[in-house]
């Protein structure tokens, strides 16, 4: 009886010791591989290149990461709203894609200190009779289903009483609706914005003066639980502006000065 | 006749999504039959009592949109910390899915088999088994395969709905593509035609079967 | 092993949301399945005359329905139209698609119900003093609905399932749309989708329920 209660004690003292000690930071550089979140359809932060693989100031912001983790990077594609299921899902281990740091996801998910930082701007198309951002009253609007700029969006229809707001499941379905004219505008951030008007991808769309949100800012993601991974994605962005390597990567995608990821008068 | 930005990589890009169609549609056929005969007997054979809590389970599969039901199935393994990929819960969600309507196809195939015809070879001496497997299978198979043929293609065009899983198959592959090259009507159009290449040449082979059969009766 | 904590209240406080939606869903299918049945019959009729061009059309109809995912016909009535220029609001596009898809299976299930009928029948019919048009009315139409009746029941149970396909074009109100809106929100995956399937659950059994009332009522002797 005795033995039996010590043995079934100490395998149980051995099974939790064996479960408490990973964390995701161990598994991951344990298991050699960094899978990142990314969006596709949203250049420059991520985008696919001619032979369709992925390229963007995320995807580079990943490749980076895994090199300072010594692993390999792989890239799991998500449409925005699939980022934070996909992360809870256990199909990726970060999410580098540009994702509003929110209180209401900070409920499910753990953010990390900002990495870059929005503007948000209308896109609307040529002789769609939108010329500002109050412009939009009464037309058909759309952004991606669960988003910053997608929820603020709706809330200022509805606000207006006036026009009607579509959710669509991609950033490629909404600019592809815009160009086609399902939809008259969108909100979407400044940098997406001049790159697809520049890219010529899409003819006829044009920016039409900001839309007046507060600054975007936007953040590294994993799970809520994962306070060592969060520590280190910290840690990490911290070294990424310090080191320069933020400029250079905003260069090389973006061009001008880099967005400042500080906010004046409270910490963090 | 098209002025188009698509290249032959592009192409094989297609061609790779059509694979992951196919192989999932293989995968979720293969295992859906196997348990879909199992569960079909079952239901032929066992009380409706006791078929109760099958036919229960069986009937939510066929009632609830499948796209719902992936999200469901992926939404559970990650709470319950299953660790599965998308691919593995594709095919463990399409095949019971498939198994579903595969067991009613099947009971509809063995309640076809006369009663008569059933009695008269356990009176010749043959026991249940070579009953089943020798004279109320293939007749049961005749009456089934038809709609196991239909069910099959129905499977390879509901695979579409595993891109919500974030899985590349084709229809997700054509999307990617016109997204970078933004030509959505020929892009969409060479998709559908590699579905209806897929499915048609099957489809009609079943309806040819199943003309030849009837002629037979 | 569940490492999650389940958030019911949070999913039961939105059931009058889902519930409005559950109604545009049945509200969608039944639109489909009636213009999609009004379709049908014109397209089986179209199969089976010996005019090339109503063969030929009705054929393509009929094969581009059965032979491609409902999700693609959806994705195509929205973007695909869109690209020359005919916008359908989402609403319409998954109405359309669904009802395209409806039209495509049913006019081979109608098609199999004609053959069936004697066409001895068409001919006493007409013997009568009927029209051609008032015979397929008045007593080829009749039976072909009484042969056809179950798979027109399931054919209506899978334009329900359809309809939650059009999250995909935009659709925000219908049962699913209403479900994804509330978990992009707060990303209560499971409980907002468990409820959205006892949902789709029972507007399906709902369904079978009402046909059985039908057949009993229209096609008892």
């Amino acid at each position: 009886m005795k033995k039996t209660y010590l043995a079934t004690v100490s395998l149980a003292a051995l099974l939790a010791a064996g479960t408490a000690q990973a964390d995701k930071l161990d598994d991951i550089i344990a298991s050699g591989t960094l899978r990142c979140a990314v969006v596709l359809d949203f250049p420059p932060m991520g985008s696919r290149d001619a032979d369709n693989n992925p390229v963007g100031f995320d995807v580079d912001y990943c490749n980076d990461l895994a090199a300072a983790l010594g692993v390999t990077p792989e890239y799991v594609e998500t449409p925005f709203p699939d980022r934070i299921p996909a992360l809870v899902s256990g199909r990726a281990d970060v999410g580098v894609a540009s994702t509003s740091d929110t209180l209401e996801r900070a409920k499910t998910i753990g953010f990390s200190i900002p990495y870059f930082a929005f503007t948000n701007v209308v896109l609307t198309r040529e002789g769609a009779g939108v010329d500002n951002f109050e412009g939009m009253s009464g037309h058909v609007v759309g952004s991606v289903a669960g988003t910053f700029e997608g929820i603020k969006l709706e809330e200022n229809i509805k606000a207006w009483g006036a026009g009607e707001f579509r959710p669509y499941q991609s950033q490629a379905d909404v600019f592809l609706a815009l160009s086609q004219g399902q939809i008259d505008a969108t909100v979407v951030t400044s940098t997406v914005a001049s790159s697809i008007v520049a890219s010529g991808q899409y003819p006829g769309l044009k920016i039409a003066g900001d839309a007046p949100y507060p600054i975007d800012y936007v953040s590294l993601i994993a799970l809520r639980e994962e306070q060592g991974l969060i520590n280190y994605l910290n840690l990490f962005v911290n070294q990424q502006v310090r080191s320069g390597r933020y400029q250079e990567l905003y260069d090389k995608w973006v061009g001008g000065t880099a967005p400042g990821l500080t906010i004046d008068g409270v910490y963090r | 006749m098209f002025d188009t930005a698509l290249t032959l990589k592009d192409l094989m890009f297609l061609a790779k999504g059509a694979g992951i169609t196919l192989s999932i549609t293989v995968v979720a056929v293969l295992f859906g039959t196997l348990l879909g005969t199992i569960f079909g007997a079952f239901k032929a054979q066992a009380s409706a009592l006791a078929a109760a809590p099958l036919t229960f389970v069986l009937d939510v599969l066929r009632s609830v949109p499948l796209l719902i039901q992936l999200i469901l199935a992926n939404a559970f393994q990650s709470i319950a910390g299953f660790g599965w990929s998308p691919f593995m819960v594709a095919c463990v969600m399409l095949s019971l899915y498939t198994s579903a309507y595969c067991a009613e196809i099947v009971r509809g195939g063995i309640e076809a088999v006369p009663a008569v015809t059933r009695r008269a070879a356990r009176s010749l001496g043959m026991t249940w088994a070579q009953d089943m497997a020798n004279v109320t299978l293939p007749m049961a198979l005749r009456v089934a395969l038809p709609g196991w043929i239909g069910l099959t293609l129905g499977v390879m065009k509901d695979t579409a709905l595993v891109l919500w899983l974030g899985i590349i198959e084709l229809l997700r592959s054509s999307q990617i593509l016109v997204t970078r090259l933004q030509e959505p009507l020929f892009i969409l159009l060479i998709t559908g035609a590699i579905y209806f290449l897929i499915s048609f040449p099957i489809a009609r082979l079943g309806g040819r079967l199943e003309a030849r059969w009837r002629e037979n009766d | 092993m569940f490492n999650y904590t389940f958030h019911w209240h949070q999913a039961f406080r939105a059931l009058p949301d889902m519930m409005w939606g559950a109604l545009v869903t049945v509200e969608v299918a039944v639109l489909s399945m009636v213009l999609g049945i009004a379709f049908a019959v014109l397209l089986a009729v179209a199969r089976m005359s010996s005019n090339r061009l109503a063969h030929g059309a009705a054929t393509t109809w009929i094969e581009v329905a059965r032979n491609t995912p409902a999700l693609f016909q959806i994705y195509m009535a929205h973007f695909g139209l869109g690209s020359f220029g005919i916008h359908l609001s989402p609403w319409w596009a998954l109405m359309a698609g669904i009802t395209f898809n409806n039209a495509g299976y049913l006019a081979e299930t109608f098609r199999g119900a004609l053959r069936a009928i004697p066409p001895t029948q068409t001919r006493a019919a007409r013997s009568l003093g009927m029209g051609p048009l008032r015979a397929f009315w008045s007593v080829v139409m009749p039976q072909m609905f009484r042969i056809s009746f179950p798979p027109m029941t399931n054919q209506m149970v899978w334009a329900i399932l359809m309809t939650s396909l059009g999250l995909t074009v935009g659709l925000a109100t219908d049962l699913a749309g209403v479900t994804q809106e509330l978990n992009v929100r707060t990303f209560r995956t499971f409980e907002f989708f468990a409820l959205a399937a006892v949902l789709y659950y029972l507007i399906a059994k709902a369904v079978m329920l009402g046909a059985r009332l039908i057949a009993w009522r229209l096609f008892r002797y």
